[in-house]
């Protein structure tokens, strides 16, 4: 399969998961917990990427972010950037093939993105503990689960040979 | 041991990694920067997304409406056999009538476009912006009672930042209105939920648990007679010379689908609509 062919089809995967993410995401409910569709959207982009490229997508992301949710300017970009720039090395050095571990990352991911923002907004505000330890985690599981499903529907537009 | 162009290459990751985390610092250090650029994302890349999400979160209303629409016609049918508790059923109905029908100042409905980020509930995306009348410091309310205030208004969006936000102040009176005090959000890094606390109250003010803590109206941003929360008890440590009370907030911002952005010059109506004996 011919390298642009591939590209299209990598991006192609990516809209869909964007659009998801604006009109499939309202529709679930419980936002605090819903999964993050422009997030998994990162991980996948990064763990295919060069770590450069890939925290120059965490900080658009997260500008993005930033632009919806401006409780603290700034601290969304930091945030999906070092998570981007992070998940790329981390494929480079350790991800196998592997659902499970595939899974795994996109969790972590969402979780340090979450703990990285909140840190970052500062404030101290009520519900700190419950947002690092009930919501993060539950939104990271979901944006796992989710990133799992697509990683084995689109597999193949991915190119990537999972194991179970 | 890595090759010339595999340390350039490495050398260009890092140098792209470092320039975006300054560009993160740069935003966080200067807001006023980062709004502007935020502010042209939120008016060009991501309006027609924002429209999609407008699209969904309104049909996800109107399925919850039909679904409860189903159900009340299925509690009539139930009810029609006991009038008492067909008439019960009626005044709580009435009493749940919308918020709105009881302001008689003008308002603005909009839907709360909630996002991933952790965030979400400091500020909050509302779907009605400057060509639906919103403007800058508009009030934001649920029918439990006090939101927050528009901060940021663009064409069809604005941001409205909420009482869970670090920087949000307002004027508040506990009922029956001898005791006056600034509502924050609460600094608590244990907590286990969002909560307010009423700070300046003077040592000799005491507050029972229950009280309600309403809008002052000084400052001239928030109309008085807005319910902001209900005294929980005082916090443990007292600051010199004043008191610190602990509140369970009216409203949570991060829960709401829908909200009521109050216009600005009219708050004559305010305090009556949120009397429920007041309600139609």
């Amino acid at each position: 399969m011919s390298a642009p062919r591939d590209r299209g089809r990598l991006w192609a995967v990516l809209a869909l998961l964007v659009v998801l993410h604006f009109a499939l995401r309202p529709r679930l409910g419980a936002p605090q917990i819903a999964p993050d569709f422009l997030l998994l959207a990162l991980m996948l982009y990064a763990i295919r990427s060069r770590p450069g490229s890939a925290a120059l997508a965490g900080f658009i992301v997260g500008l993005v972010g930033d632009a919806m949710v401006p409780a603290r300017l700034g601290a969304g970009a930091l945030a999906h950037t070092v998570v981007g720039y992070l998940a790329s090395w981390g494929r480079a050095v350790f991800f196998p093939d592997n659902l499970f571990v595939n899974g795994v990352a996109i969790a972590v991911g969402a979780w340090a993105r979450n703990a990285i923002q909140l840190l970052a907004s500062g404030g101290g505000t009520g519900g700190l503990m419950v947002q690092l330890f009930v919501y993060a985690p539950l939104q990271a599981l979901l944006t796992a689960v989710t990133g799992a499903v697509a990683l084995v529907v689109f597999q193949r537009w991915l190119d990537i040979r999972l194991e179970t | 041991m890595p090759s010339a162009s595999d340390r350039s290459v490495f050398r260009r990751d890092n140098a792209l990694f470092a320039l975006c985390v300054v560009l993160s610092l740069v935003m966080l250090a200067r807001p006023d920067w980062g709004g502007r650029v935020t502010g042209l994302i939120r008016g060009s890349v991501l309006r027609p997304f924002l429209s999609i999400q407008e699209w969904a979160e309104s049909s996800r209303t109107a399925r919850a409406s039909l679904d409860e629409l189903r159900s009340e016609r299925d509690s009539a049918v139930h009810a029609a056999q006991f009038l008492h508790s067909l008439r019960a059923e009626n005044e709580r109905l009435r009493a749940l009538l919308g918020l709105g029908q009881r302001l008689s100042t003008g308002f603005i409905p909009a839907d709360v476009l909630h996002q991933a980020l952790p965030t979400d509930g400091r500020t909050l995306l509302l779907s009605a912006g400057a060509r639906d009348g919103v403007r800058q410091f508009d009030v934001v309310v649920a029918p439990a009672g006090l939101v927050g205030v528009v901060q940021t208004v663009g064409a069809g969006q604005s941001i409205a930042m909420t009482w869970a936000h670090p920087e949000f102040r307002a004027s508040a009176f506990a009922q029956p209105g001898d005791v006056f005090g600034i509502v924050a959000p609460a600094v608590e890094l244990a907590g286990t939920e969002h909560l307010l606390q009423l700070r300046g109250v003077a040592i000799r003010d005491s507050l029972p648990a229950g009280t309600l803590v309403l809008t002052s109206g000084l400052g001239g941003v928030f109309p008085p007679g807005i319910p902001v929360g209900t005294v929980i008890g005082p916090v443990t440590e007292e600051t010199g010379w004043e008191l610190v009370y602990l509140l369970r907030p009216a409203a949570y911002p991060g829960i709401g689908g829908q909200v009521l952005i109050l216009r600005a010059g009219a708050p004559a109506g305010v305090p009556d609509a949120f009397t429920p004996e007041r309600a139609p």
